[in-house]
C-alpha cells in the first residue's frame, strides 16, 4: 500500500536527524518510537547498549546473532539508523555502534523515572466527583467522533445507500478543521460552496482509508495533521512529541492541562475533534483545565494486535451497533465481530449500522436487509467494482477478517487444533474465498510498482554477484538478471554501504 | 519474473510481536543477601531489577510481569498483589530496618570475616508516591508496578522475624516455581480466550479482547499465544535446595512440557567466589550451619561450583539460560566499597538487559546467547537428600537412594527390591575361559550336548 498521499510511518523517517534529536529529548517520544517502530531484535540491541559504558564493536554485535538471521540483523540495524538511534563511531580503532546520546538519555529516564521532564502527564487532582468520566463514556465519545468522521466520508459517497434516517444524527458532524484535513489528504473532494450544502465525494484513497483498521486510520490522519502543522504555525516536532505524550497516558484518568504550552494547548483542541482526547466544557463554553485521553489515544503506540484490536472492536463494533442505539442491539455490542462468510460466497452481517452496510456494499451485492442482519453475496463483478474504485484485495480480506463473527473464529481455532501440522495456519475466512478474491484482483491488476533502485553495468561477474547476494540476504532484492548483470533493490542504503566497503577493501 | 518477493519481509517485522509474560522469582533469603551486601546490596539489586522490569514492559504494550519472592520460610507474591490482600499496614521503614538489623547482628556474629552487614533497607522513592503521581516523570504503568512491588516487599521484610531467618536457612524455590506456573497457566488461558473472543459481555470493555489480525495469514496460533518465561534470581548456596528436590523437579518437568524457559541468574556469594577451595570449611560458618552440614555432599563427591545444581538442570531442561554472574567483589579490588557496589550493580543490570531481556521467540530465532555446556546432572536421593552422582534406583517407581534402603524395601512405593549379591566380589573366571578355549577343537560334541 505505497499510497503516497496517505502518510504513514515512513513519513517520520524522512525527517532530518536534528529533528529526531529534538524529538528524542522527550522520554515519552523515545519510549513510543522504541515500542512502536522497532523489531524485537532491534529492541534487544537497544537494551543491550543502553547501559553499556562503551560503544559495541560491530564484530561483537554480529557474534550475538545467528548466521541464519543475518537479514533480520541487517534490517534491525538499518532501522535503528533510519530512526537515528544508532550511530557509527570508531572506538579504539574498530567500527562500533553507539546509541545517540539524546535517545539513550531519554530512554533511561523513561525507564528509571529520573529527571524532571514531566513527560508522562500530570494527573489532575481536582476533578469534581460527579464529572469523572468512566471508560465506557470515553469509549462512547471516541466512537461518536470517529464514526462521525468516517460517516462523513462514506455518507458523502454516491454508491452508498441513502439513509437519511434520524439515526445518523447520533454521529457528530466532523469539525471544519477535520474536513479541511481530509481534503488536504485527498481523501475527499469537495464541490459546491460551503454555504450551499457543500457536497463531498470520497476519493480512491478515501476508500482505501475507510477499510483500514482504526489504528492505521488514526495515524494516517495524524501524520496529515503533522504535515500540515506548519500551516497553522506549529512546529512539526512539537506536535509529534505531543502526540507521543498523549499516547503514553493512561485510559480513564484525568490529566491537567496546566503544564502544557501554547502549541500543546492548540494541539489538544484539535485532538478533541478527532475523538482522541476528551475535554469537558464548562457551562460558559470554555474548556476545563483537564482532559481525558480516550482509547484511541492510549493505543496509539501499542504494538500488539491484541491491544489494537481492542480498539478496533470496542470502537469498531460500536460503529456497527451504537449508531442504531436501540436497546435491542446492546447485546450485539458485546460480541466482537458480526460477519459470517460462507464458502459459497454468501455473506451475513449482523449489523444495522448504515456505515458498516455502506462499507460492505462496496464489494458485496447486498440481497436483503432485516432489522439486525444484512445478507449478500460476493461476486466477480462486485469485487472487481471495488478494485476499480481503488480498494485492494488485501484490504477487503483484512476487513472481513477483523470483523469476522466469533463463530468463525472458533471454527478456525478448532480446525487449527485438529490439524496435526502446526506450521500450517488455518485462516479465519474460508481458503477458497481468500484465493478467489486474490484471483479476481489479479485478473484486472497484473502490475505492481515498487519504487527503488536499479544497479547495472557491473564490470565483471564477481562484482555483480557479491552485492546481489548481499541484497538478497538483507531482504531488499526485488529482481535480478544474472545475464545482464542487473538487479533492483527497494532500499539502497545497506547495499551502498556494502559496495563502498568492498571497494575500500579491494583498494587496500 | 521476480527473483524474490521481499515486500512482505519488509512490512511485517514490527507487527509480529506477541505479548510476553515475564515471571521473576526473586530469592529474598536474608541470610544470603547479607553475605552479598558488601558487593551488591539488596536495595540496589531491587532498583536494577525494577529497571529490567520496566525495560520488559517498554518492549510491548501488552507485556506483563509477575514477581514472586522466594523467601526463607515461604513463597509470596510481590506483584501482582494477591487479590484477597488487606491494605498495607502502616509499617515504617524505620520499623523494618530495626527488625532486620537484629537478624543482621545474628548473621554477623556467625559470619566468619565479620565484615558483612545487612543492608536490606529499600531506598524510599525520592518523591513520595502521591507527589510523583502528580509530576508525571514516570510512565504510569512503570510506576504502578514499582509502587506495588516495593510495598509488598517492604511488608514481607518487615514481617520476617529473626527466628524465621535462623530456623529455615534456605529459600522456597519450589513453592515459588509452582506459584509462577499457576499464574502463567491462568494468564495463558485468559489470553487465549481473549483471542477467540469468548470474553463475557461484562468484561468486554475492560479486557484486552481481540479479534483481529490484520491479515489472515499472520494469524498463526503459535506466534499469537502468550510467551511466558521464568527468571530466577538465585543467591542461596547450592545444596540447600536438596530437600526440595522432588517438587523442584516436578515444576521443571511442567515447564518443559509447557515449553516455558526457566532462566537462572546465579549471584555468587562473595566468600565462595574468592576462595572456592574453602567451600567446605566456610559453609558451616554461616548461620545455615546445621542443615547444610548434614546435607552437604561427602568430600569424595566431585566438588561442585557454587552454582546451584538443580537450577542448572532447570535451565538445561527447559532451554533457558543459566548464568553464574561474576560480580566484582570487594576483597578482590582495592577500590573503595562504594565503587565496588556501583560496579556490581552495573554488572547485574548488564547481565539482565543483555542476555535475559529478549523474549523467547527472538532468542530462539535470532540470538546466540550464553548457555552452559557442563551441566551438573546429579540428583538428590530420596532418603537423606544427599546429592549423588551414582545411586540406587527403584525399578518400580524410579526413586533414587544413596544407599540400599533397609530390608531392600523402597521408601516411596514399598516394593521389596532384591538387590541380588550387591557388594560381592566379582568372580574371576579366567581359568574357566582358558579351558573353554582349549577344548574348542572338539566343540561339536559339547554343542550337541547343549541343545539336547
Amino acid at each position: 500500500m505505497a499510497d503516497t498521499t496517505l502518510h504513514s510511518w515512513e513519513y517520520l523517517e524522512t525527517l532530518p536527524g536534528t529533528q529526531f534529536y529534538r524529538l528524542y529529548r522527550s522520554p515519552a517520544s523515545a519510549l513510543a518510537i522504541f515500542r512502536k517502530r522497532l523489531t524485537s531484535l532491534a529492541k534487544s540491541f537497544v537494551m543491550m547498549l543502553l547501559y553499556m559504558p562503551a560503544p559495541l564493536p560491530v564484530k561483537q554485535l554480529e557474534l550475538l546473532v545467528k548466521d541464519s538471521s543475518r537479514g533480520e540483523r541487517e534490517y534491525a540495524i538499518d532501522l535503528l539508523h533510519r530512526y537515528h538511534i544508532f550511530k557509527d563511531v570508531t572506538y579504539s580503532g574498530v567500527k562500533a555502534y553507539a546509541l545517540t546520546p539524546d535517545f539513550a538519555r531519554s530512554l533511561r529516564r523513561a525507564l528509571t523515572g529520573a529527571g524532571d521532564t514531566r513527560s508522562f502527564g500530570k494527573v489532575a487532582t481536582h476533578v469534581p466527583g460527579d464529572q469523572k468520566g468512566t471508560i465506557t463514556q470515553l469509549d462512547e465519545y471516541a466512537q461518536q467522533r470517529w464514526e462521525g468522521i468516517l460517516g462523513y466520508m462514506v455518507g458523502s459517497s454516491s454508491i452508498l445507500l441513502e439513509t437519511p434516517s434520524t439515526e445518523r444524527q447520533a454521529a457528530m458532524q466532523p469539525s471544519l478543521g477535520v474536513i479541511e484535513l481530509l481534503k488536504a489528504g485527498h481523501l475527499i473532494e469537495l464541490s459546491g460552496t460551503y454555504s450551499r450544502g457543500q457536497s463531498a465525494k470520497i476519493t480512491k484513497e478515501g476508500f482505501a482509508f475507510v477499510l483500514q483498521d482504526i489504528n492505521t486510520q488514526i495515524w494516517a490522519l495524524l501524520f496529515l495533521y503533522v504535515d500540515n502543522a506548519e500551516v497553522f504555525e506549529m512546529d512539526k516536532v512539537d506536535v509529534l512529541s505531543f502526540l507521543f505524550f498523549i499516547s503514553s497516558l493512561e485510559l480513564g484518568l484525568a490529566y491537567s492541562t496546566t503544564p502544557l504550552d501554547d502549541t500543546q494547548q492548540r494541539c489538544l483542541s484539535d485532538l478533541v475533534a478527532f475523538g482522541i482526547v476528551y475535554q469537558p466544557m464548562r457551562d460558559d463554553g470554555t474548556p476545563v483545565d483537564y482532559f481525558y485521553p480516550t482509547r484511541l489515544a492510549t493505543t496509539l503506540t501499542s504494538d500488539s494486535s491484541t491491544a489494537l484490536s481492542t480498539t478496533n472492536t470496542t470502537i469498531g463494533t460500536s460503529l456497527s451497533t451504537s449508531s442504531s442505539s436501540s436497546p435491542t442491539s446492546a447485546n450485539t455490542g458485546a460480541t466482537k465481530g458480526f460477519i459470517v462468510v460462507e464458502t459459497n460466497y454468501r455473506l451475513y452481517a449482523y449489523t444495522s449500522s448504515p456505515l458498516q452496510i455502506a462499507l460492505l456494499s462496496l464489494f458485496v451485492n447486498l440481497r436483503s436487509r432485516h432489522p439486525n442482519l444484512v445478507t449478500g453475496k460476493m461476486s466477480k463483478s462486485s469485487v472487481q467494482r471495488a478494485i476499480r474504485a481503488g480498494i485492494t484485495a488485501d484490504q477487503i480480506i483484512s476487513y472481513l477478517t477483523s470483523h469476522a463473527h466469533p463463530q468463525m473464529r472458533r471454527h478456525a481455532q478448532a480446525e487449527q487444533s485438529r490439524n496435526s501440522d502446526h506450521a500450517r495456519v488455518v485462516p479465519i475466512l474460508p481458503a477458497t474465498i481468500l484465493d478467489q478474491i486474490h484471483l479476481w484482483q489479479l485478473e484486472r491488476d497484473r502490475m505492481t510498482t515498487t519504487p527503488g533502485f536499479l544497479l547495472k553495468d557491473f564490470p565483471n561477474h564477481a562484482d555483480y554477484e557479491a552485492p546481489c547476494r548481499y541484497a538478497d540476504e538483507i531482504g531488499v532484492l526485488v529482481w535480478k538478471n544474472d545475464k545482464k548483470r542487473m538487479f533492483f533493490v527497494n532500499r539502497i542504503e545497506g547495499v551502498r554501504a556494502f559496495m563502498a566497503e568492498r571497494r575500500a577493501n579491494a583498494q587496500a | 519474473m521476480n527473483a524474490v518477493d521481499a515486500s512482505d519481509h519488509f512490512d511485517k517485522p514490527s507487527h509480529e510481536q506477541s505479548p510476553a509474560l515475564l515471571t521473576i522469582i526473586l530469592d529474598t533469603n536474608p541470610a544470603a543477601w547479607s553475605l552479598l551486601s558488601s558487593t551488591l546490596p539488596f536495595s540496589s539489586a531491587i532498583a536494577n531489577l525494577l529497571v529490567f522490569l520496566n525495560a520488559h514492559l517498554a518492549a510491548n504494550y501488552a507485556n506483563k510481569v509477575a514477581v514472586i519472592a522466594s523467601h526463607c520460610d515461604k513463597a509470596t507474591w510481590l506483584y501482582p498483589s494477591p487479590t484477597d490482600q488487606k491494605p498495607p499496614p502502616p509499617s515504617s521503614d524505620r520499623n523494618k530496618r530495626s527488625d532486620l538489623s537484629e537478624s543482621a547482628k545474628r548473621l554477623r556474629l556467625s559470619n566468619q570475616n565479620g565484615l558483612t552487614t545487612v543492608d536490606l533497607d529499600i531506598k524510599p522513592d525520592p518523591d513520595s508516591a502521591s507527589a510523583e503521581a502528580e509530576t508525571g516523570n514516570k510512565y504510569r504503568p512503570f510506576r504502578l508496578v514499582e509502587e506495588e512491588l516495593l510495598r509488598n516487599l517492604t511488608r514481607l521484610l518487615s514481617s520476617t522475624t529473626a527466628e524465621a531467618v535462623s530456623r529455615s536457612p534456605t529459600t522456597m524455590i519450589a513453592g515459588a516455581l509452582t506459584l509462577a506456573l499457576s499464574n502463567i497457566n491462568r494468564e495463558a488461558i485468559a489470553h487465549a480466550e481473549s483471542l477467540i473472543g469468548v470474553a463475557t459481555a461484562s468484561t468486554a470493555a475492560a479486557d484486552p479482547s481481540t479479534a483481529a489480525v490484520s491479515s489472515a495469514t499472520e494469524a498463526t496460533s503459535n506466534s499469537n499465544s502468550l510467551q511466558s518465561r521464568i527468571l530466577l534470581v538465585s543467591v542461596s548456596p547450592s545444596t540447600d535446595l536438596a530437600h526440595q528436590y522432588i517438587p523442584i523437579m516436578n515444576a521443571i518437568f511442567a515447564c518443559q512440557r509447557l515449553s516455558i524457559p526457566i532462566d537462572v541468574l546465579q549471584l555468587p556469594l562473595p566468600s565462595l567466589t574468592t576462595q572456592p577451595q574453602q567451600q567446605q570449611p566456610n559453609k558451616p560458618s554461616t548461620n545455615t550451619a546445621a542443615a547444610t552440614a548434614s546435607s552437604s555432599p561427602s568430600p569424595s563427591q566431585p566438588s561442585s561450583s557454587n552454582s546451584t545444581v538443580f537450577l542448572q538442570q532447570a535451565a538445561d531442561a527447559t532451554h533457558g539460560i543459566f548464568i553464574a554472574a561474576q560480580l566484582p567483589s570487594a576483597s578482590a579490588s582495592s577500590s573503595s566499597s562504594s565503587s565496588t557496589t556501583t560496579q556490581a550493580s552495573q554488572a547485574f543490570l548488564a547481565y539482565l538487559l543483555a542476555s535475559l531481556l529478549p523474549p523467547p521467540s527472538t532468542r530462539s530465532a535470532h540470538l546466540i546467547l550464553p548457555t552452559r555446556i557442563d551441566v551438573d546432572f546429579r540428583a538428590a536421593c530420596f532418603c537423606h537428600r544427599n546429592v549423588v552422582s551414582i545411586g540406587f534406583v527403584c525399578s518400580i517407581c524410579l526413586s533414587i537412594f544413596c544407599s540400599v534402603p533397609e530390608n531392600g524395601d523402597c521408601l516411596t512405593c514399598g516394593t521389596h527390591l532384591s538387590v541380588g549379591r550387591y557388594g560381592a566380589r566379582p568372580v574371576v573366571v579366567a581359568r574357566k575361559s582358558k579351558k573353554k578355549h582349549h577344548t574348542a577343537s572338539g566343540g561339536k560334541a559339547t554343542g550337541q550336548n547343549h541343545t539336547a
